[in-house]
C-alpha cells in the first residue's frame, strides 16, 4: 500500500529533527481507536470540503461492515455536515498523537495499529485502500491538503508543552508575580552579568530539536561540583546565551571536551591566570550555521560565534558552579570568558583545516577547545617573503606569558589571510612554517635565564648553555581565519600545559 | 518588604515588623517578590495604643526580634 | 499583576530554588543596627523605646527614616543603610 508523504511546513533545515524527534516521542497507542478507517479533516480546508460528501459515504457503506470509518474534525464537530457522529479533536490531543501534518489524511487501523496512510485526496490511492473502486467518481484525481492545526505556529508550542513538557527533567522555577523577568534571572546569579534569555520550557523544546540526542543523556561531570550535566541542561544555557537550535550540537561538542581530564576545566576555573575556554570551530558545520571565520573573527556582531563560546561559559559556571569569587579567582581574567568562539577559514586558508591536521577527516566537523587569553596583535606590513614574516610572527610568539618562559605556554596562532598568501605564494605548508617558528623560537639558555637581562624572572640557571624551544611539541597551534584586509595576525596565549594544566582539546561534533 | 528584600541583597540581614493585621498581605507581598523575609508581628490594634502601651509592644517583641536577627535565635 | 512565569532551573540543582535569607550572625554585639522607620504613625514612638532597651544591652543602633511608608525607601537610603549597619529592622507596618 503506498503512501504520499506531503513535505509539510518547512521551518528551516532542523524541521527533519523535530518531525524525527515527534514520531518517536509520542509511542503512539491507538488502542483507543477501533479497527478500520480514520480519516481527520478540519471545515477550514478546500480539499476537505471537497471530500467531506465522500465522508459522508463512507461512514455510511463500510459502517455496514465489519470495519468503522471515524472522521475526527479538528476545528469543528459539525464538519462535515451531515454525519451524525464525528470525534471532536478542537484539543487536538488525537491529531498531535497520530502525527497528522496534512488535512485530509486516511488512516488505516487494524488491530489498534496504523498499518497505511494518505496524505491529501488521491483518488486512486483512497480507492486502494478502502477496497471501493468506484470512490470519487467525478472527482478531481487529486488534491494536496492543507496544513494540520497541529502545525499551526499559534498552536504548535502549546502542543509541545502538553506532550513534551513532562520530558524534561530540570527543575521548574516559577519567577513571582511581580519579579521582572529579566531581573530575577540576575538576582538568581545565573547570568554572567549580561542579560539572559529566560529559559521558559518552549524554548528549551525548541532548542532539544537542535539535536537527536535525548534530553536526559548525560554529556559529562562539570567542575568543580562534578554534577551530572544532561544534553538538557545544556539547552537550557544555550536558551540563556540566545542559541539557536542548530548550535546546539557544537555546544554539547564544546561542554564534551572543556569537561575532559586532558583539557583540565577545573584547574583552568581555578587558576588566577588569564585563561577562559577558547572554542575553534571547523568543518562543514561552520557554514551551515553561519560562524564567521572571516572579517572580525575574533569580535563581536556574530550569533553563532557570540552564542555558542556564551552557552559553554553558561554551562560551565551554572552547571558546575564555578564563578568569580569563588572558585574562580582569576586576578585580571580576559573579556574572552564572556565569549570566545570562532571558526577557521577553510575556503581561504592554503593549509589543510586545523583539525585535519590534528587527526580528523576533513568533513569531520570539530570544536578545538584552548585554554586562551585575550588575543594580541601582531603587525606586520611590510614582510614580502615567508623568513621575515616568520621571524615578525616570532617576535609576537616570544613574548607569550613572558619572553623569558619557555616550555610552560602554549599558543595560538591565528594568521590573517593577508598573511597567509605570504606563505602561500612561497609554497609553505603549516609544516614548513612550524618548522621555521621551531627553529627561530630556540632561546637561549643563558638570555633566559633568572636573572639575565636585568630581569628575576626567566628560567633556571641549570638551563644556562643549552637551548630551549619557546614551546613545548604540540604546543603551538596554527589556524587561518580573519578579513581579507589587513596585514596583521594574532597570537592567543595559553594557560600552562603539562601535568596540572591544560592541553588543546579537538572533539568532533555529532 | 520590598526594603528588606532589597538591603538582604546589599548584605544586611533584616527582618519586619508589622502588627497582626498584616500578616496575610506579609505574606502575598513576599510570594509576589518571590523573597521571604524574616518577620516578626505585634498585636493589632496600633493607631490607638496610649504611649505606655507601644512600649509595652516594642518591650515584649525585642527577644523575637534578636532571634531573628541571630543565627543563635 | 503580571502572569507567573515558569522556566527552568540552568543550575546543577545543589541549592535551594527560593531565594534564600542571609545568613546570620551569632550575636549582635559589637553590631551597628540599623532601625528604619517606615514613618507610619505611632511607629517613632515604638522604635524609640525599641532603640532604649537595645542600647541598654550595649548594643549600637542608628536611626533612619523613609520618607513614606507608601513607597520603597529612596535608593540613597538604602546605601547608606547598606554601608552603615550590619544588621536592619524596619518597623512598624499596619
Amino acid at each position: 500500500m503506498s503512501t504520499l508523504r506531503h513535505q509539510g511546513v518547512a521551518e528551516g533545515g532542523w524541521w527533519q529533527h523535530r518531525r524525527r524527534g515527534s514520531a518517536t516521542l509520542r509511542g503512539v497507542s491507538l488502542t483507543d481507536l477501533p479497527d478500520g478507517f480514520v480519516a481527520v479533516v478540519k471545515r477550514d480546508c478546500p480539499t476537505c470540503t471537497l471530500v467531506a460528501p465522500l465522508l459522508v459515504d463512507l461512514t455510511d457503506v463500510l459502517g455496514r461492515g465489519p470495519d468503522s470509518f471515524t472522521v475526527v474534525s479538528q476545528d469543528d464537530p459539525s464538519f462535515p455536515d451531515h454525519l451524525a457522529s464525528i470525534v471532536d479533536d478542537s484539543d487536538l490531543d488525537l491529531s498531535y498523537r497520530l502525527g497528522i501534518e496534512t488535512v485530509p489524511t486516511l488512516l488505516r487501523i487494524e488491530q489498534g495499529v496504523e498499518t497505511a496512510r494518505i496524505v491529501g485526496w488521491s483518488r486512486d490511492q483512497w480507492r486502494e485502500l478502502t477496497g471501493l473502486d468506484d470512490l470519487g467518481e467525478g472527482m478531481p484525481d487529486h488534491r494536496p491538503g492543507c496544513g494540520s492545526l497541529t502545525l499551526d505556529p499559534t498552536r504548535a508550542d502549546e502542543l509541545a508543552v502538553r506532550f513534551r513538557g513532562s520530558s524534561l527533567r530540570s527543575r521548574r522555577v516559577e519567577l513571582a508575580a511581580l519579579e521582572d523577568e529579566m531581573e530575577a534571572l540576575f538576582d538568581r546569579g545565573w547570568t554572567d552579568g549580561l542579560p539572559v534569555v529566560p529559559p521558559t520550557p518552549v524554548r528549551v523544546l525548541r532548542m532539544l530539536e537542535g539535536t537527536d540526542r535525548a534530553p536526559d543523556d548525560i554529556v559529562t561531570i562539570v567542575p568543580p561540583d562534578l554534577v551530572e550535566c544532561s544534553v538538557e541542561k545544556i539547552a537550557v544555557n544555550a536558551v540563556m546565551a540566545g542559541c539557536r537550535p542548530e548550535y546546539l550540537p557544537v555546544v554539547l561538542a564544546a561542554v564534551e571536551a572543556a569537561c575532559t581530564d586532558e583539557f583540565n576545566m577545573h584547574g583552568l576555573l581555578a587558576t588566577t591566570y588569564f585563561s577562559g575556554p577558547v572554542v575553534m570551530v571547523n568543518g562543514p558545520i561552520t557554514t551551515a550555521i553561519g560562524m564567521n571565520s572571516g572579517v572580525n573573527a575574533l569580535g563581536q556582531g556574530n550569533r553563532a560565534n557570540a552564542t555558542i563560546g556564551r552557552a559553554l561559559q553558561l554551562t560551565i559556571r551554572n552547571v558546575g558552579g564555578g564563578r568569580p569569587g569563588g572558585i574562580d579567582r582569576a586576578t585580571l581574567g580576559n573579556p574572552g570568558k564572556y565569549t570566545f568562539c570562532f571558526a577557521e577559514d577553510e575556503a581561504g586558508s592554503p593549509w589543510v583545516p586545523m583539525s585535519v591536521e590534528r587527526g580528523f577527516a576533513v568533513d569531520q566537523s570539530t570544536v578545538t577547545l584552548f585554554a586562551g587569553e585575550g588575543p594580541r596583535g601582531i603587525v606586520d606590513q611590510l614582510s614580502r617573503d615567508p623568513e621575515s614574516l616568520s621571524r615578525s610572527l616570532a617576535a609576537g610568539l616570544r613574548s607569550v606569558a613572558h619572553p623569558k618562559l619557555a616550555l610552560a605556554f602554549d599558543a595560538v596562532l591565528v594568521v590573517s589571510p593577508e598573511h597567509a598568501r605570504v606563505f602561500r605564494e612561497a609554497g609553505w605548508d603549516r609544516a614548513r612554517l612550524r618548522q621555521e617558528l621551531d627553529e627561530i623560537l630556540t632561546l637561549d639558555g643563558d638570555e633566559i635565564a633568572r636573572g639575565a637581562g636585568g630581569i628575576t624572572e626567566g628560567m633556571p640557571e641549570s638551563l644556562r648553555g643549552v637551548t630551549v624551544p619557546k614551546f613545548r611539541d604540540g604546543g603551538l597551534l596554527i589556524i587561518h581565519a580573519g578579513g581579507g584586509a589587513g596585514l596583521f595576525s594574532s597570537v592567543i596565549g595559553g594557560w600552562m600545559s603539562g601535568r596540572g594544566g591544560s592541553q588543546p582539546t579537538t572533539w568532533p561534533i555529532s | 518588604m520590598h526594603d528588606i528584600a532589597d538591603l538582604e541583597g546589599r548584605g544586611v540581614p533584616g527582618v519586619f515588623l508589622a502588627s497582626t493585621e498584616f500578616i496575610d498581605a506579609a505574606q502575598a507581598q513576599a510570594d509576589a517578590i518571590g523573597f521571604q523575609p524574616a518577620r516578626v508581628f505585634v498585636p493589632h490594634p496600633i493607631q490607638d495604643r496610649t504611649d505606655d502601651e507601644m512600649r509595652q509592644l516594642a518591650d515584649d517583641a525585642v527577644a523575637e526580634v534578636i532571634a531573628a536577627l541571630t543565627s543563635a535565635g | 499583576m503580571n502572569e507567573t512565569t515558569t522556566v527552568l532551573d540552568p543550575t546543577g540543582e545543589r541549592h535551594p530554588v527560593e531565594r534564600q535569607r542571609l545568613p546570620r550572625p551569632a550575636s549582635l554585639d559589637g553590631m551597628t543596627i540599623g532601625l528604619l522607620d517606615i514613618s507610619k504613625p505611632r511607629g517613632d514612638v515604638f522604635l524609640d523605646h525599641f532603640e532604649e532597651r537595645l542600647v541598654a544591652q550595649g548594643l549600637r543602633v542608628e536611626r533612619f527614616r523613609k520618607p513614606t511608608f507608601t513607597k520603597p525607601a529612596p535608593i540613597d537610603l538604602r546605601h547608606e543603610i547598606s554601608t552603615r549597619c550590619d544588621v536592619v529592622i524596619e518597623a512598624l507596618a499596619d
